[in-house]
């Protein structure tokens, strides 16, 4: 089944590409009962996708009403699935999300324009759309179950 | 005079007032010590010589010690003063080295005069203080580590107090239990004893019958007995009959059951817990929490020097062979008992039940540890709780803080150990927290949290938080938590970590801020605590008074060591801070959390002060606010 997908590497660390940190994705892996029928892994991992997807979806609705402090509530609540997850290029865009939200720069210090933030979400947003792609391509190939 | 070493001599100066002087004279009476020590040219002083050759060989003759500085303070002690060469012509007419002591009574040719020479006032407790300086410091410190053990030891009574009342419970229960079967075992017999003589009559009867005698009556042949009685049945009727009399004592049971029920009840059936017992019960239950608790804090603050060694800690409380749920859920079917508290939010359906017969496989001993997971996020939950189930601990779920505390106020004492996410919908970590500790000051609360900057740490600790685990966890991390937390769990407590967790504060075990407390401007909310709390004592119905007492004097001790400031593993625990939120302090989180409570909302604080556990109450504001913070 799936354990045949993943070629190459030892069994326990499938190769995920860059996108998952596979230390802590193998980690959730490890909870399945079983290899062949990996129930709890994928079930989080596809729920994380509807949070993702609902997620984006009310980012798109907070930039639109332009509501920081929605932006950065948002971008905290995906950072942190995405990030147990080991999707850390997804959970660096939250992050940056989450700080534009809060009025601040990326490095932490504040920033007062706020059209400049929103634009910087948008811009973030952008790219952390592409890269919640490329990881939800790869795990639902890890998990044999490509898009609909 | 040399203030430094003086303290060396404290001890050794309680004897008689004269005696001390007695010898003094004696000692200089004899001429072959002229060289070492002798009076003074006038006959109203006398002069140490040789320091040293004093100090080795007289001294030891005299007053049974060799410590000059002793001798010298001794000397203080009864108002002699050295005289201060200085001051005369500059040089000591005996020698640079020589000491010269003076006192107005004591002279050469007053032997009489002796008794005039008291010792004066004992000194008082300042005196010491100041001379001792230099010790104070280290005496402090000691004074700390015992307090903190103490405390520790305190409270791991009060731990093993309530299994052991939850123990009882159950024992309760069962009696009660096996009096009801009495009872039918006894109907039984009865109706066997009847039986019996029916049978026992008809018996006769048809003998009488067969044998013509003509005698008839009834069923009553027992009593009638004009032929042999059945004496057997006679007597087992009157065993019957002596014991289904004797049934005083399950009343008292019956009462007792009650008051456990009610020990164990959840806070918010404090009002039920009312409408169940006759008026009395109040009271009763009242004596039935304080009076082991003061006894065992009396038995503990005299033992003081088993520093570190808590004898009632990990080993004996992992291996109470009864667990609350347990007792709990024994409680349901208890005869003719009315409602039972817990029956409404105190019911914990989703509970994983953690009991059950020990495997071989797992990493606990007799009781597996519930672990309550609040966390806003399905998937962080979910991984989280499938991480601590697979640990094989209980685990619940809470979806924020709100859920959380009223989680918590159905049932103090249920979690074992709290991991709690920071930011969440509703009701936010740290005000949760905080709202946690005032029903259950010692349950572990760690927080989850990708914002580890110095700051944040400190709030959380001040707010009763005891360790943190980075975010994104792993698996290693929580039960690395659990472990560091929850060592007496452990089937093989390790015997470091039971002492990390004893010393949690300032040990190795502490988590990484260095002093929680050094940001003085955290203290604020303390001071401004301590009148809230304290007010709210007085309305607590089952409030001890000596409760509070004896928490106060380990308060009244200086504070000047910096470990006392890391305490707050649990002394935030127990003491003033999280305590604070109530009366009012729903702003206060705000000045530190910034936006992390923008969700926070007065009403579900404002329930908290008044339908909070009464009987959990009492020994979470035991080690008193007010000392050391406020």
């Amino acid at each position: 089944m799936s354990s045949d997908n993943h070629d190459g590497g030892d069994s326990n660390l499938p190769d995920l590409g860059d996108a998952i940190d596979i230390v802590t994705f193998s980690q959730i892996l490890e909870m399945d009962d079983s290899e062949d029928d990996r129930e709890f892994s994928q079930s989080i991992v596809f729920g994380f996708f509807e949070q993702a997807e609902e997620t984006f979806e009310k980012i798109d609705e907070a930039l639109e009403a332009k509501d920081l402090e929605e932006l950065s509530k948002l971008g905290h609540f995906l950072k942190g699935s995405s990030a147990t997850l080991g999707l850390t290029k997804v959970k660096d865009s939250c992050e940056k999300i989450q700080r534009y939200g809060k009025k601040e720069n990326e490095d932490g210090t504040p920033e007062t324009d706020e059209e400049l933030c929103l634009s910087r979400v948008t811009e973030t947003m952008k790219s952390l759309r592409t890269e919640y792609s490329e990881a939800e391509t790869t795990l639902r190939k890890f998990f044999n179950t490509p898009a609909a | 005079m040399p203030e430094g070493d003086m303290a060396v001599a404290q001890g050794s100066s309680s004897n008689n007032s004269s005696d001390f002087v007695r010898k003094l004279y004696k000692m200089l009476e004899d001429p072959n010590y002229s060289e070492v020590v002798r009076w003074g040219d006038g006959g109203d002083s006398f002069v140490v010589l040789e320091n040293e050759k004093f100090t080795k060989t007289i001294l030891p003759k005299h007053f049974k010690h060799s410590n000059f500085a002793s001798f010298v303070r001794q000397l203080n002690k009864y108002d002699f003063h050295k005289v201060r060469q200085s001051e005369e012509n500059g040089q000591s007419p005996y020698g640079k080295e020589a000491w010269e002591f003076k006192h107005p009574a004591f002279r050469a040719d007053a032997k009489n005069n002796l008794d005039n020479i008291r010792r004066k006032a004992p000194a008082p407790r300042k005196n010491q203080a100041t001379e001792d300086q230099f010790s104070s410091n280290t005496q402090i410190a000691a004074l700390s580590e015992t307090l903190a053990a103490t405390q520790q030891q305190v409270q791991a009574l009060q731990d093993s107090y309530f299994e052991m009342a939850h123990a009882n419970k159950v024992f309760v229960d069962e009696i009660m239990h096996l009096q009801k079967m009495i009872k039918a075992q006894n109907s039984v017999n009865n109706e066997l004893v009847n039986h019996l003589g029916k049978m026992d009559h008809e018996r006769r009867h048809a003998r009488a019958t067969s044998n013509h005698s003509a005698q008839f009556n009834g069923n009553n042949i027992m009593s009638d007995g004009t032929e042999e009685p059945p004496a057997e049945l006679r007597r087992a009727r009157d065993i019957l009959a002596s014991v289904s009399g004797d049934h005083i004592p399950e009343k008292d049971l019956r009462q007792m059951s009650i008051q456990f029920q009610q020990i164990g009840a959840s806070p918010d059936s404090a009002s039920s817990s009312s409408m169940m017992g006759p008026p009395g019960s109040a009271g009763m239950q009242n004596n039935f929490i304080h009076d082991p608790m003061n006894d065992l804090r009396h038995m503990v603050y005299p033992v003081g020097q088993t520093i570190g060694i808590d004898p009632f800690a990990a080993e004996h409380m992992g291996n109470i062979p009864y667990n609350r749920p347990l007792s709990q859920n024994a409680m349901g079917p208890g005869p003719g008992q009315g409602p039972v508290p817990e029956a409404g939010p105190a019911a914990m359906p989703t509970a994983s039940p953690p009991v059950g017969a020990p495997q071989s496989t797992s990493p606990w001993g007799q009781k597996k540890p519930r672990v309550l997971l609040v966390e806003d996020d399905k998937i962080c939950s979910r991984i989280g709780s499938k991480f601590l189930a697979q640990y094989d601990c209980g685990v619940e779920v809470a979806r924020d803080g709100l859920e959380a505390v009223n989680k918590i106020n159905s049932n103090p004492s249920w979690f074992d150990l709290i991991f709690m996410d920071i930011v969440m919908p509703h009701l936010d970590g740290v005000s949760a927290t905080a709202m946690i500790r005032e029903v259950s000051p010692r349950v572990p609360i760690i927080a989850m949290t990708s914002n580890i900057n110095q700051q944040d740490l400190e709030m959380y600790f001040h707010w009763g938080m005891r360790d943190v685990l980075a975010k994104p966890f792993t698996k290693e991390g929580m039960i690395g938590k659990l472990k560091k937390h929850l060592p007496s769990f452990l089937r093989n407590p390790p015997a470091e970590a039971v002492m990390d967790q004893m010393y949690s504060n300032g040990g190795a075990g502490q988590p990484p801020t260095p002093g929680p407390y050094a940001n003085p401007s955290l203290n604020l909310p303390m001071s401004a605590a301590s009148s809230g709390p304290i007010a709210k004592f007085e309305t607590t119905p089952v409030q001890s008074p000596s409760t509070s007492t004896s928490w106060h004097s380990p308060a009244q001790l200086p504070h000047a060591s910096p470990n006392m400031a890391q305490d707050q593993g649990y002394l935030t625990a127990g003491s003033g801070g999280p305590m604070a939120m109530t009366p009012g302090g729903t702003q206060r989180p705000h000045q530190y959390g910034g936006g992390m409570m923008p969700a926070m909302s007065g009403p579900p604080m404002g329930h908290l002060p008044d339908d909070g556990p009464p009987e959990k109450r009492q020994r979470l504001y035991g080690p008193g606010p007010q000392g050391p913070y406020a």
